[in-house]
Protein backbone atom coordinates (compact mmCIF):
# COMPACT_ATOMS: atom_id res chain seq x y z
CA UNK A 1 0.00 0.00 0.00
CA UNK A 2 1.23 3.74 -0.67
CA UNK A 3 2.07 5.39 2.16
CA UNK A 4 2.04 9.12 0.78
CA UNK A 5 1.54 12.20 3.21
CA UNK A 6 -2.26 13.64 3.11
CA UNK A 7 -1.01 17.44 2.35
CA UNK A 8 -2.39 19.85 0.40
CA UNK A 9 1.41 20.00 -0.71
CA UNK A 10 3.73 17.01 -2.28
CA UNK A 11 2.70 14.16 -4.61
CA UNK A 12 -0.80 14.16 -3.16
CA UNK A 13 -1.71 17.77 -3.98
CA UNK A 14 -2.75 15.84 -7.53
CA UNK A 15 -4.76 13.27 -5.97
CA UNK A 16 -8.32 13.12 -6.50
CA UNK A 17 -9.66 9.90 -5.50
CA UNK A 18 -7.88 7.43 -2.77
CA UNK A 19 -9.14 4.73 -1.68
CA UNK A 20 -7.18 3.15 1.35
CA UNK A 21 -7.60 -0.08 2.43
CA UNK A 22 -11.47 -0.46 1.10
CA UNK A 23 -13.18 -3.94 2.43
CA UNK A 24 -16.66 -4.87 2.76
CA UNK A 25 -18.19 -7.66 4.36
CA UNK A 26 -21.54 -9.08 4.20
CA UNK A 27 -23.81 -10.84 6.50
CA UNK A 28 -26.37 -12.73 4.90
CA UNK A 29 -29.26 -15.08 5.03
CA UNK A 30 -31.00 -16.34 7.80
CA UNK A 31 -27.67 -17.87 9.56
CA UNK A 32 -25.44 -14.02 8.81
CA UNK A 33 -23.57 -15.91 6.78
CA UNK A 34 -20.50 -13.44 6.17
CA UNK A 35 -19.58 -12.68 2.50
CA UNK A 36 -16.52 -10.79 1.99
CA UNK A 37 -17.16 -8.63 -1.06
CA UNK A 38 -14.12 -6.49 -1.15
CA UNK A 39 -10.72 -7.08 0.75
CA UNK A 40 -8.36 -4.06 1.41
CA UNK A 41 -8.56 -2.09 -1.88
CA UNK A 42 -5.67 0.47 -2.04
CA UNK A 43 -5.85 2.66 -5.35
CA UNK A 44 -5.06 6.52 -6.13
CA UNK A 45 -6.20 8.30 -9.23
CA UNK A 46 -4.45 11.51 -10.58
CA UNK A 47 -6.24 14.76 -11.66
CA UNK A 48 -6.82 14.64 -15.15
CA UNK A 49 -6.17 11.12 -16.04
CA UNK A 50 -8.87 8.64 -17.18
CA UNK A 51 -8.68 5.34 -14.44
CA UNK A 52 -10.20 2.02 -15.57
CA UNK A 53 -11.93 -0.11 -12.99
CA UNK A 54 -11.51 -3.23 -14.11
CA UNK A 55 -12.73 -6.80 -13.27
CA UNK A 56 -15.12 -9.37 -14.43
CA UNK A 57 -19.04 -9.38 -13.54
CA UNK A 58 -19.30 -10.13 -9.39
CA UNK A 59 -15.10 -8.94 -8.93
CA UNK A 60 -16.69 -6.06 -6.55
CA UNK A 61 -16.30 -3.30 -9.11
CA UNK A 62 -20.12 -1.67 -8.25
CA UNK A 63 -19.81 -2.85 -4.43
CA UNK A 64 -16.18 -0.14 -4.48
CA UNK A 65 -17.91 2.40 -6.00
CA UNK A 66 -21.43 2.27 -3.67
CA UNK A 67 -18.48 2.44 -0.76
CA UNK A 68 -17.11 5.76 -2.60
CA UNK A 69 -20.40 7.34 -3.39
CA UNK A 70 -21.57 6.57 0.53
CA UNK A 71 -24.13 4.01 -0.66
CA UNK A 72 -22.72 1.19 1.08
CA UNK A 73 -20.85 1.60 4.23
CA UNK A 74 -16.79 0.02 4.22
CA UNK A 75 -15.78 -2.59 6.99
CA UNK A 76 -12.69 -1.47 6.70
CA UNK A 77 -10.33 0.93 5.46
CA UNK A 78 -11.86 4.68 3.95
CA UNK A 79 -11.78 6.72 1.31
CA UNK A 80 -10.88 10.30 0.47
CA UNK A 81 -12.28 12.87 -2.62
CA UNK A 82 -9.56 15.70 -3.11
CA UNK A 83 -8.58 15.36 0.01
CA UNK A 84 -11.97 14.89 1.44
CA UNK A 85 -13.67 11.82 3.27
CA UNK A 86 -16.26 9.39 1.81
CA UNK A 87 -18.95 9.72 2.69
CA UNK A 88 -19.48 13.87 2.92
CA UNK A 89 -21.50 16.18 1.76
CA UNK A 90 -18.60 18.70 0.39
CA UNK A 91 -16.90 15.05 -1.04
CA UNK A 92 -20.44 14.80 -2.61
CA UNK A 93 -20.04 18.43 -4.07
CA UNK A 94 -16.81 17.56 -6.18
CA UNK A 95 -18.13 14.56 -8.07
CA UNK A 96 -20.69 13.48 -10.45
CA UNK A 97 -21.59 9.61 -10.51
CA UNK A 98 -23.41 7.32 -13.52
CA UNK A 99 -24.73 3.76 -11.39
CA UNK A 100 -24.76 1.29 -12.89
CA UNK A 101 -27.90 0.25 -15.22
CA UNK A 102 -29.26 4.10 -15.70
CA UNK A 103 -33.01 3.81 -13.91
CA UNK A 104 -34.19 7.73 -13.29
CA UNK A 105 -37.29 8.90 -13.25
CA UNK A 106 -39.19 8.16 -15.70
CA UNK A 107 -42.20 10.85 -15.89
CA UNK A 108 -39.73 13.30 -15.92
CA UNK A 109 -38.41 14.37 -19.16
CA UNK A 110 -34.56 15.16 -19.62
CA UNK A 111 -34.84 19.03 -18.93
CA UNK A 112 -36.79 18.24 -15.91
CA UNK A 113 -34.62 15.34 -14.29
CA UNK A 114 -31.49 17.94 -15.00
CA UNK A 115 -33.13 20.47 -13.47
CA UNK A 116 -33.65 18.54 -10.51
CA UNK A 117 -30.05 17.33 -10.26
CA UNK A 118 -29.09 20.34 -10.65
CA UNK A 119 -31.12 21.43 -7.48
CA UNK A 120 -29.78 18.97 -5.63
CA UNK A 121 -26.11 19.74 -6.27
CA UNK A 122 -26.83 23.40 -5.37
CA UNK A 123 -26.78 25.08 -8.55
CA UNK A 124 -28.77 28.08 -9.22
CA UNK A 125 -32.37 28.17 -11.25
CA UNK A 126 -30.71 30.26 -13.85
CA UNK A 127 -27.54 28.42 -14.27
CA UNK A 128 -29.59 25.43 -14.12
CA UNK A 129 -31.20 25.99 -17.35
CA UNK A 130 -28.38 27.00 -19.17
CA UNK A 131 -26.23 24.26 -18.18
CA UNK A 132 -29.18 21.74 -18.95
CA UNK A 133 -29.33 22.75 -22.46
CA UNK A 134 -25.61 22.90 -22.84
CA UNK A 135 -25.39 18.88 -21.78
CA UNK A 136 -28.96 17.76 -23.59
CA UNK A 137 -26.92 19.05 -26.49
CA UNK A 138 -23.58 17.84 -25.57
CA UNK A 139 -24.70 14.18 -25.33
CA UNK A 140 -26.82 14.36 -28.53
CA UNK A 141 -30.61 14.20 -26.50
CA UNK A 142 -31.94 17.77 -28.35
CA UNK A 143 -34.36 15.76 -30.58
CA UNK A 144 -35.92 13.91 -27.67
CA UNK A 145 -36.07 17.18 -25.09
CA UNK A 146 -39.68 16.90 -24.81
CA UNK A 147 -40.02 12.74 -24.46
CA UNK A 148 -40.24 11.55 -20.97
CA UNK A 149 -37.15 9.08 -19.60
CA UNK A 150 -39.60 6.11 -20.20
CA UNK A 151 -39.62 6.41 -23.70
CA UNK A 152 -35.51 6.58 -23.94
CA UNK A 153 -34.06 3.91 -25.44
CA UNK A 154 -30.87 2.21 -23.08
CA UNK A 155 -28.84 4.03 -25.01
CA UNK A 156 -30.52 7.40 -24.45
CA UNK A 157 -30.93 6.60 -21.05
CA UNK A 158 -27.30 6.47 -20.88
CA UNK A 159 -26.19 9.44 -21.98
CA UNK A 160 -28.74 11.27 -20.08
CA UNK A 161 -27.25 9.59 -17.13
CA UNK A 162 -23.78 10.75 -18.17
CA UNK A 163 -25.63 14.49 -18.28
CA UNK A 164 -27.11 14.71 -14.81
CA UNK A 165 -23.40 13.78 -13.19
CA UNK A 166 -22.38 16.64 -15.06
CA UNK A 167 -24.87 18.80 -13.64
CA UNK A 168 -22.77 19.81 -10.81
CA UNK A 169 -19.98 20.37 -12.72
CA UNK A 170 -17.80 18.24 -10.70
CA UNK A 171 -13.87 17.45 -10.87
CA UNK A 172 -14.59 13.95 -10.66
CA UNK A 173 -16.58 12.09 -12.97
CA UNK A 174 -17.01 8.62 -11.57
CA UNK A 175 -19.34 6.16 -13.86
CA UNK A 176 -20.69 2.55 -13.33
CA UNK A 177 -20.31 0.19 -16.39
CA UNK A 178 -20.86 3.29 -18.48
CA UNK A 179 -20.33 1.03 -22.12
CA UNK A 180 -22.78 -1.96 -20.63
CA UNK A 181 -25.38 -2.79 -22.92
CA UNK A 182 -24.49 -0.28 -25.78
CA UNK A 183 -24.39 -1.28 -29.34
CA UNK A 184 -20.60 -0.54 -30.98
CA UNK A 185 -22.16 3.01 -31.91
CA UNK A 186 -23.36 3.78 -28.38
CA UNK A 187 -20.19 2.49 -27.09
CA UNK A 188 -18.02 5.12 -29.40
CA UNK A 189 -20.51 7.74 -28.34
CA UNK A 190 -19.65 7.30 -24.37
CA UNK A 191 -15.82 6.58 -25.18
CA UNK A 192 -15.65 9.82 -27.06
CA UNK A 193 -17.88 11.79 -24.15
CA UNK A 194 -15.44 9.99 -21.22
CA UNK A 195 -12.05 11.64 -23.84
CA UNK A 196 -14.17 15.52 -24.05
CA UNK A 197 -14.08 15.17 -20.34
CA UNK A 198 -10.88 14.62 -19.89
CA UNK A 199 -10.12 17.30 -22.48
CA UNK A 200 -12.21 19.99 -20.13
CA UNK A 201 -9.73 18.83 -17.21
CA UNK A 202 -11.98 16.39 -15.67
CA UNK A 203 -10.63 13.67 -13.97
CA UNK A 204 -12.77 10.03 -14.68
CA UNK A 205 -12.95 6.89 -12.87
CA UNK A 206 -14.84 4.43 -14.45
CA UNK A 207 -15.72 0.81 -13.89
CA UNK A 208 -16.19 -1.87 -16.87
CA UNK A 209 -15.64 -5.56 -17.82
CA UNK A 210 -14.84 -4.19 -21.41
CA UNK A 211 -11.65 -4.78 -22.51
CA UNK A 212 -10.64 -2.75 -25.47
CA UNK A 213 -12.68 0.16 -23.80
CA UNK A 214 -10.10 0.11 -21.40
CA UNK A 215 -7.36 -0.28 -23.91
CA UNK A 216 -8.17 2.69 -25.80
CA UNK A 217 -9.19 5.55 -23.70
CA UNK A 218 -7.27 4.88 -20.21
CA UNK A 219 -4.40 6.18 -18.71
CA UNK A 220 -3.75 3.68 -15.79
CA UNK A 221 -6.17 0.92 -14.67
CA UNK A 222 -7.34 -1.13 -11.43
CA UNK A 223 -7.81 -4.79 -11.79
CA UNK A 224 -9.94 -6.62 -9.30
CA UNK A 225 -10.71 -10.06 -8.83
CA UNK A 226 -12.46 -11.81 -6.26
CA UNK A 227 -12.91 -8.76 -4.77
CA UNK A 228 -9.18 -8.28 -4.22
CA UNK A 229 -7.39 -6.00 -6.39
CA UNK A 230 -4.81 -7.69 -7.95
CA UNK A 231 -2.74 -4.99 -10.13
CA UNK A 232 -2.82 -1.17 -10.23
CA UNK A 233 -0.49 0.62 -13.25
CA UNK A 234 -0.27 2.20 -16.63
CA UNK A 235 -1.70 -0.05 -18.95
CA UNK A 236 1.77 -0.46 -20.44
CA UNK A 237 3.26 -1.82 -17.41
CA UNK A 238 0.20 -3.88 -16.29
CA UNK A 239 0.89 -6.01 -19.63
CA UNK A 240 4.03 -8.22 -19.77
CA UNK A 241 6.13 -7.27 -22.96
CA UNK A 242 7.24 -11.50 -23.15
CA UNK A 243 6.28 -12.82 -25.90
CA UNK A 244 3.57 -15.62 -25.21
CA UNK A 245 3.77 -17.43 -28.49
CA UNK A 246 4.59 -16.91 -32.01
CA UNK A 247 2.61 -17.23 -34.83
CA UNK A 248 4.28 -18.17 -37.92
CA UNK A 249 2.07 -18.98 -40.96
CA UNK A 250 3.83 -21.08 -43.90
CA UNK A 251 2.31 -21.10 -47.89
CA UNK A 252 0.17 -24.82 -48.26
CA UNK A 253 1.52 -27.11 -48.80
CA UNK A 254 4.02 -27.13 -46.37
CA UNK A 255 7.59 -29.54 -46.83
CA UNK A 256 6.32 -33.08 -45.24
CA UNK A 257 9.83 -33.23 -43.30
CA UNK A 258 8.59 -30.24 -41.47
CA UNK A 259 9.43 -30.84 -37.68
CA UNK A 260 8.05 -28.09 -35.32
CA UNK A 261 9.13 -27.45 -31.43
CA UNK A 262 7.46 -30.02 -29.01
CA UNK A 263 4.35 -28.01 -28.08
CA UNK A 264 3.56 -26.11 -31.27
CA UNK A 265 -0.32 -26.28 -32.28
CA UNK A 266 -0.78 -26.17 -36.09
CA UNK A 267 -4.00 -25.71 -38.09
CA UNK A 268 -4.78 -25.13 -42.03
CA UNK A 269 -6.13 -21.86 -42.42
CA UNK A 270 -7.19 -20.20 -45.96
CA UNK A 271 -3.80 -18.38 -46.13
CA UNK A 272 -1.56 -21.65 -45.49
CA UNK A 273 -0.15 -23.59 -42.29
CA UNK A 274 -0.58 -21.67 -39.27
CA UNK A 275 1.98 -22.56 -36.37
CA UNK A 276 1.58 -21.55 -32.55
CA UNK A 277 5.19 -22.16 -31.53
CA UNK A 278 5.34 -21.50 -27.53
CA UNK A 279 7.05 -19.57 -25.71
CA UNK A 280 10.95 -20.89 -24.59
CA UNK A 281 10.85 -22.52 -28.15
CA UNK A 282 14.18 -22.00 -31.20
CA UNK A 283 11.86 -20.26 -33.28
CA UNK A 284 14.90 -18.70 -35.37
CA UNK A 285 16.34 -22.64 -35.65
CA UNK A 286 12.70 -23.82 -36.55
CA UNK A 287 12.30 -21.01 -39.61
CA UNK A 288 16.17 -21.83 -41.02
CA UNK A 289 15.24 -25.71 -41.16
CA UNK A 290 11.71 -24.99 -42.32
CA UNK A 291 13.20 -22.74 -45.01
CA UNK A 292 16.08 -24.97 -46.19
CA UNK A 293 13.11 -27.92 -46.50
CA UNK A 294 11.54 -25.51 -49.32
CA UNK A 295 8.63 -24.24 -47.34
CA UNK A 296 7.82 -20.71 -48.18
CA UNK A 297 7.22 -18.49 -45.31
CA UNK A 298 3.63 -15.84 -45.13
CA UNK A 299 3.95 -14.31 -42.03
CA UNK A 300 5.74 -14.32 -38.39
CA UNK A 301 4.14 -12.47 -35.66
CA UNK A 302 4.95 -12.21 -31.55
CA UNK A 303 2.01 -12.55 -29.70
CA UNK A 304 2.42 -10.28 -26.49
CA UNK A 305 0.08 -10.41 -24.08
CA UNK A 306 -3.20 -8.62 -24.38
CA UNK A 307 -5.30 -6.82 -21.63
CA UNK A 308 -7.51 -10.08 -22.26
CA UNK A 309 -4.86 -12.73 -21.35
CA UNK A 310 -4.00 -10.27 -18.35
CA UNK A 311 -7.24 -10.56 -17.35
CA UNK A 312 -7.56 -14.46 -17.82
CA UNK A 313 -3.99 -14.86 -16.07
CA UNK A 314 -5.08 -12.25 -12.61
CA UNK A 315 -8.80 -14.59 -12.81
CA UNK A 316 -7.19 -18.07 -12.77
CA UNK A 317 -4.25 -16.74 -9.98
CA UNK A 318 -7.37 -15.29 -7.68
CA UNK A 319 -6.44 -17.37 -5.40
CA UNK A 320 -3.02 -16.60 -5.38
CA UNK A 321 -1.85 -13.53 -2.71
CA UNK A 322 -1.88 -10.10 -4.44
CA UNK A 323 0.88 -8.26 -6.39
CA UNK A 324 2.20 -4.96 -4.75
CA UNK A 325 0.50 -1.67 -5.52
CA UNK A 326 1.93 1.42 -7.07
CA UNK B 1 -25.18 25.06 0.11
CA UNK B 2 -28.87 25.85 0.89
CA UNK B 3 -30.15 22.59 2.85
CA UNK B 4 -33.74 23.48 2.15
CA UNK B 5 -33.43 24.01 -1.71
CA UNK B 6 -32.39 20.25 -1.76
CA UNK B 7 -35.37 18.91 0.60
CA UNK B 8 -37.87 21.22 -1.61
CA UNK B 9 -36.38 19.70 -5.21
CA UNK B 10 -37.57 16.17 -3.46
CA UNK B 11 -40.45 17.13 -2.04
CA UNK B 12 -41.14 18.57 -5.79
CA UNK B 13 -40.40 15.83 -7.45
CA UNK B 14 -42.29 13.45 -5.03
CA UNK B 15 -45.50 15.31 -5.57
CA UNK B 16 -44.87 15.42 -9.61
CA UNK B 17 -44.72 12.02 -9.35
CA UNK B 18 -48.36 11.63 -7.69
CA UNK B 19 -49.06 14.00 -10.21
CA UNK B 20 -48.66 11.96 -13.13
CA UNK B 21 -49.72 8.55 -11.71
CA UNK B 22 -53.18 7.63 -12.74
CA UNK B 23 -53.87 5.33 -9.91
CA UNK B 24 -54.01 8.39 -7.81
CA UNK B 25 -56.66 10.13 -10.08
CA UNK B 26 -59.08 6.97 -10.13
CA UNK B 27 -58.99 6.86 -6.03
CA UNK B 28 -60.02 10.45 -5.84
CA UNK B 29 -62.62 9.86 -8.90
CA UNK B 30 -63.95 7.02 -6.64
CA UNK B 31 -63.90 9.33 -3.28
CA UNK B 32 -65.44 12.48 -5.30
CA UNK B 33 -68.40 9.50 -5.89
CA UNK B 34 -68.92 8.24 -2.69
CA UNK B 35 -68.92 12.06 -1.66
CA UNK B 36 -72.00 12.66 -4.14
CA UNK B 37 -73.48 8.96 -3.17
CA UNK B 38 -74.29 11.03 -0.19
CA UNK B 39 -76.76 12.59 -1.98
CA UNK B 40 -78.73 9.55 -2.67
CA UNK B 41 -78.59 7.89 0.57
CA UNK B 42 -79.30 11.41 2.16
CA UNK B 43 -83.16 11.14 -0.09
CA UNK B 44 -83.98 7.84 2.21
CA UNK B 45 -83.50 10.33 5.74
CA UNK B 46 -86.11 11.98 7.19
CA UNK B 47 -84.82 15.55 6.90
CA UNK B 48 -81.96 14.97 7.59
CA UNK B 49 -80.17 14.71 4.19
CA UNK B 50 -77.23 17.11 4.65
CA UNK B 51 -75.89 15.87 8.03
CA UNK B 52 -75.95 12.35 5.93
CA UNK B 53 -74.26 14.30 2.85
CA UNK B 54 -71.67 15.16 5.91
CA UNK B 55 -70.97 12.31 7.53
CA UNK B 56 -70.67 10.16 4.54
CA UNK B 57 -68.74 12.39 2.59
CA UNK B 58 -66.52 12.83 5.75
CA UNK B 59 -66.38 9.30 6.20
CA UNK B 60 -65.25 9.14 2.35
CA UNK B 61 -62.49 12.01 2.67
CA UNK B 62 -61.36 9.95 5.82
CA UNK B 63 -61.61 6.33 3.83
CA UNK B 64 -60.01 7.44 0.41
CA UNK B 65 -57.00 9.78 2.23
CA UNK B 66 -55.80 6.69 4.87
CA UNK B 67 -55.65 4.39 1.86
CA UNK B 68 -53.40 7.07 -0.59
CA UNK B 69 -51.82 7.62 2.62
CA UNK B 70 -51.21 3.73 2.90
CA UNK B 71 -50.98 2.93 -0.64
CA UNK B 72 -48.43 5.48 -1.62
CA UNK B 73 -46.43 5.87 1.80
CA UNK B 74 -45.45 2.49 1.57
CA UNK B 75 -43.87 2.81 -1.43
CA UNK B 76 -42.57 6.25 -0.91
CA UNK B 77 -39.00 4.52 -0.16
CA UNK B 78 -39.32 1.40 -1.36
CA UNK B 79 -40.00 2.67 -5.30
CA UNK B 80 -36.74 4.33 -4.80
CA UNK B 81 -34.96 1.02 -4.00
CA UNK B 82 -36.83 -1.24 -6.00
CA UNK B 83 -36.38 1.17 -8.89
CA UNK B 84 -32.59 1.85 -8.43
CA UNK B 85 -33.54 5.86 -8.55
CA UNK B 86 -31.88 6.29 -5.05
CA UNK B 87 -28.46 5.56 -6.70
CA UNK B 88 -28.78 8.45 -8.55
CA UNK B 89 -29.81 10.57 -5.88
CA UNK B 90 -27.88 9.87 -2.94
CA UNK B 91 -24.52 10.36 -4.22
CA UNK B 92 -25.71 14.39 -4.87
CA UNK B 93 -25.12 16.26 -2.45
CA UNK B 94 -27.89 15.77 0.17
CA UNK B 95 -27.56 13.70 3.65
CA UNK B 96 -30.11 10.76 3.82
CA UNK B 97 -32.20 12.21 6.69
CA UNK B 98 -32.82 15.06 4.02
CA UNK B 99 -33.80 12.67 1.10
CA UNK B 100 -36.59 10.94 3.34
CA UNK B 101 -37.93 14.29 5.24
CA UNK B 102 -38.05 16.01 0.89
CA UNK B 103 -40.15 12.47 0.07
CA UNK B 104 -42.38 12.80 3.55
CA UNK B 105 -42.96 16.47 2.48
CA UNK B 106 -43.62 15.79 -1.17
CA UNK B 107 -45.77 12.79 0.00
CA UNK B 108 -48.01 14.87 2.64
CA UNK B 109 -48.61 18.26 -0.39
CA UNK B 110 -50.06 15.43 -2.60
CA UNK B 111 -52.08 14.48 0.54
CA UNK B 112 -53.11 17.86 1.23
CA UNK B 113 -54.19 18.57 -2.16
CA UNK B 114 -56.21 16.07 -2.37
CA UNK B 115 -58.37 16.23 0.70
CA UNK B 116 -58.95 19.78 -0.13
CA UNK B 117 -60.34 18.62 -3.69
CA UNK B 118 -62.68 16.14 -1.72
CA UNK B 119 -63.10 18.91 0.39
CA UNK B 120 -64.45 21.33 -2.43
CA UNK B 121 -66.43 18.67 -3.60
CA UNK B 122 -68.13 17.94 -0.76
CA UNK B 123 -68.85 21.52 0.94
CA UNK B 124 -70.61 22.33 -3.13
CA UNK B 125 -72.53 19.03 -2.47
CA UNK B 126 -73.74 20.48 0.94
CA UNK B 127 -74.45 24.03 -0.79
CA UNK B 128 -76.53 22.58 -3.49
CA UNK B 129 -78.54 20.50 -0.64
CA UNK B 130 -79.09 23.76 1.31
CA UNK B 131 -76.53 23.24 3.69
CA UNK B 132 -73.85 25.21 5.24
CA UNK B 133 -70.56 24.39 4.94
CA UNK B 134 -69.17 25.81 8.49
CA UNK B 135 -66.30 26.37 10.39
CA UNK B 136 -66.52 22.40 11.85
CA UNK B 137 -66.34 21.45 8.17
CA UNK B 138 -63.18 22.83 7.46
CA UNK B 139 -62.08 21.49 11.65
CA UNK B 140 -62.83 18.14 10.56
CA UNK B 141 -60.96 18.20 7.10
CA UNK B 142 -57.78 19.75 8.94
CA UNK B 143 -57.95 16.76 11.41
CA UNK B 144 -58.38 14.29 8.54
CA UNK B 145 -55.57 15.67 7.14
CA UNK B 146 -53.26 15.55 10.40
CA UNK B 147 -54.28 12.05 10.80
CA UNK B 148 -52.87 11.10 7.50
CA UNK B 149 -49.57 12.54 8.28
CA UNK B 150 -49.46 9.74 10.77
CA UNK B 151 -50.70 7.25 8.91
CA UNK B 152 -48.07 8.23 6.16
CA UNK B 153 -45.35 8.65 8.46
CA UNK B 154 -46.05 5.09 10.10
CA UNK B 155 -46.34 3.50 6.31
CA UNK B 156 -43.00 5.12 6.15
CA UNK B 157 -41.14 3.97 8.83
CA UNK B 158 -42.44 0.13 7.92
CA UNK B 159 -41.45 0.56 4.86
CA UNK B 160 -37.80 1.98 5.10
CA UNK B 161 -37.30 -2.11 6.50
CA UNK B 162 -40.21 -3.86 4.80
CA UNK B 163 -41.92 -4.91 2.06
CA UNK B 164 -44.51 -2.59 0.70
CA UNK B 165 -47.16 -5.72 0.99
CA UNK B 166 -46.09 -6.07 4.36
CA UNK B 167 -45.70 -2.16 5.10
CA UNK B 168 -49.41 -1.97 3.76
CA UNK B 169 -50.39 -4.54 5.60
CA UNK B 170 -48.57 -3.14 8.94
CA UNK B 171 -50.52 0.21 8.29
CA UNK B 172 -53.41 -0.78 8.01
CA UNK B 173 -53.34 -2.66 11.14
CA UNK B 174 -51.71 0.81 13.13
CA UNK B 175 -54.81 2.25 11.75
CA UNK B 176 -57.38 0.34 12.54
CA UNK B 177 -56.02 -0.42 16.07
CA UNK B 178 -54.90 3.31 16.27
CA UNK B 179 -58.94 4.05 15.68
CA UNK B 180 -60.58 1.59 17.92
CA UNK B 181 -58.86 2.39 20.92
CA UNK B 182 -62.20 3.76 22.80
CA UNK B 183 -64.12 0.57 22.10
CA UNK B 184 -60.84 -1.63 22.84
CA UNK B 185 -60.86 0.16 26.17
CA UNK B 186 -65.04 -0.78 26.68
CA UNK B 187 -64.20 -4.09 26.03
CA UNK B 188 -61.14 -4.13 27.75
CA UNK B 189 -63.28 -2.75 30.72
CA UNK B 190 -66.16 -5.84 30.44
CA UNK B 191 -63.02 -8.37 30.00
CA UNK B 192 -61.52 -7.39 33.43
CA UNK B 193 -58.04 -9.03 34.26
CA UNK B 194 -55.07 -7.15 32.89
CA UNK B 195 -56.91 -6.34 29.56
CA UNK B 196 -57.21 -2.86 30.22
CA UNK B 197 -52.90 -2.99 31.22
CA UNK B 198 -52.90 -3.95 27.42
CA UNK B 199 -55.06 -1.32 26.26
CA UNK B 200 -53.29 0.99 27.96
CA UNK B 201 -49.52 -0.03 26.26
CA UNK B 202 -51.43 -0.06 23.26
CA UNK B 203 -53.08 3.28 23.58
CA UNK B 204 -49.23 4.78 24.19
CA UNK B 205 -47.50 3.25 21.60
CA UNK B 206 -49.35 3.43 19.05
CA UNK B 207 -51.04 6.31 17.77
CA UNK B 208 -54.73 7.38 18.84
CA UNK B 209 -55.96 7.95 15.47
CA UNK B 210 -59.93 8.39 16.77
CA UNK B 211 -58.80 11.59 18.05
CA UNK B 212 -59.05 12.83 14.68
CA UNK B 213 -62.49 11.28 13.48
CA UNK B 214 -64.08 12.54 16.33
CA UNK B 215 -67.12 11.50 17.65
CA UNK B 216 -69.76 12.47 20.79
CA UNK B 217 -68.50 9.07 22.39
CA UNK B 218 -64.44 10.52 21.69
CA UNK B 219 -65.11 14.00 23.00
CA UNK B 220 -66.86 12.67 26.14
CA UNK B 221 -70.51 14.68 25.14
CA UNK B 222 -73.33 12.12 23.95
CA UNK B 223 -74.84 14.86 21.48
CA UNK B 224 -72.36 12.76 18.43
CA UNK B 225 -74.81 14.78 16.02
CA UNK B 226 -72.99 17.49 16.62
CA UNK B 227 -69.26 16.84 17.07
CA UNK B 228 -68.49 20.23 15.16
CA UNK B 229 -69.45 22.21 17.54
CA UNK B 230 -67.50 20.55 20.15
CA UNK B 231 -64.33 20.94 18.01
CA UNK B 232 -63.11 23.69 20.25
CA UNK B 233 -59.46 25.63 19.70
CA UNK B 234 -58.12 23.34 22.52
CA UNK B 235 -59.33 20.03 21.37
CA UNK B 236 -57.83 21.60 17.92
CA UNK B 237 -54.65 22.62 19.16
CA UNK B 238 -54.27 19.42 21.25
CA UNK B 239 -54.75 17.02 18.95
CA UNK B 240 -53.10 18.82 16.05
CA UNK B 241 -49.92 18.82 18.25
CA UNK B 242 -50.04 15.41 19.45
CA UNK B 243 -50.64 14.06 15.73
CA UNK B 244 -47.09 16.45 14.22
CA UNK B 245 -45.24 15.64 16.96
CA UNK B 246 -45.77 11.72 16.40
CA UNK B 247 -45.28 11.90 13.30
CA UNK B 248 -42.02 13.83 13.55
CA UNK B 249 -41.30 11.20 15.80
CA UNK B 250 -41.82 8.28 13.72
CA UNK B 251 -40.31 10.34 11.32
CA UNK B 252 -37.03 10.28 12.46
CA UNK B 253 -36.87 6.71 13.46
CA UNK B 254 -37.15 6.01 9.14
CA UNK B 255 -34.34 8.80 9.13
CA UNK B 256 -32.49 6.62 11.15
CA UNK B 257 -33.10 3.32 9.81
CA UNK B 258 -32.72 5.14 6.40
CA UNK B 259 -29.38 6.71 7.32
CA UNK B 260 -27.88 3.37 8.29
CA UNK B 261 -28.60 1.20 5.71
CA UNK B 262 -26.24 -0.40 2.91
CA UNK B 263 -27.82 -0.30 -0.72
CA UNK B 264 -26.55 -2.76 -2.19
Amino acid sequence: MMAVAMTSAGPSADVVLRADGLGKTFRLGFFRKRVEAVRDVSFEVQRGEIFGFLGPNGAGKTTTLKMLMGLIFPTRGRAEVLGLPVPSLSAKRRLGYLPETPYFYDYLTPEEFLDFAGALCGVPAATRRSRADALIARVGLDHARGRPLRKFSKGMLQRIGIAQALMGDPELVVLDEPMTGLDPIGRKEVRDLIMDLRKDGKTVFFSTHILPDVEMICDRAAIVVAGTLRDVGPLGRLLSARVLSTEVVLRAPAPPALAPPPGTRQHASSDGLRLDIPEGADVDAFLRAALAAGAALVSVSPRRESLEDLFVREATQATAPPRGHS
Amino acid sequence: MNRGAAILAIARNTFREAARNKILYSLLFFAVLLILSAVAVGELSLNEEVRMTRDIGLFGVDLFSVLIAVFVGVNLLYKELDLKTVYTILPKPIARWQFVLGKWLGMLTTLGIQIVVMGVVLALTLLAQGGRPDAALTKSLWLLFVNVTIVTSVALLFSSFSSPFLSGFFALGVFVVGRSVPDLRQLAARAGGGASGAVDVVAAVLPNLHLFFPSGAVIGADDAALPGQLLGPGYMAWTTLYGFGYSVLVLGLSMIIFARRDFV
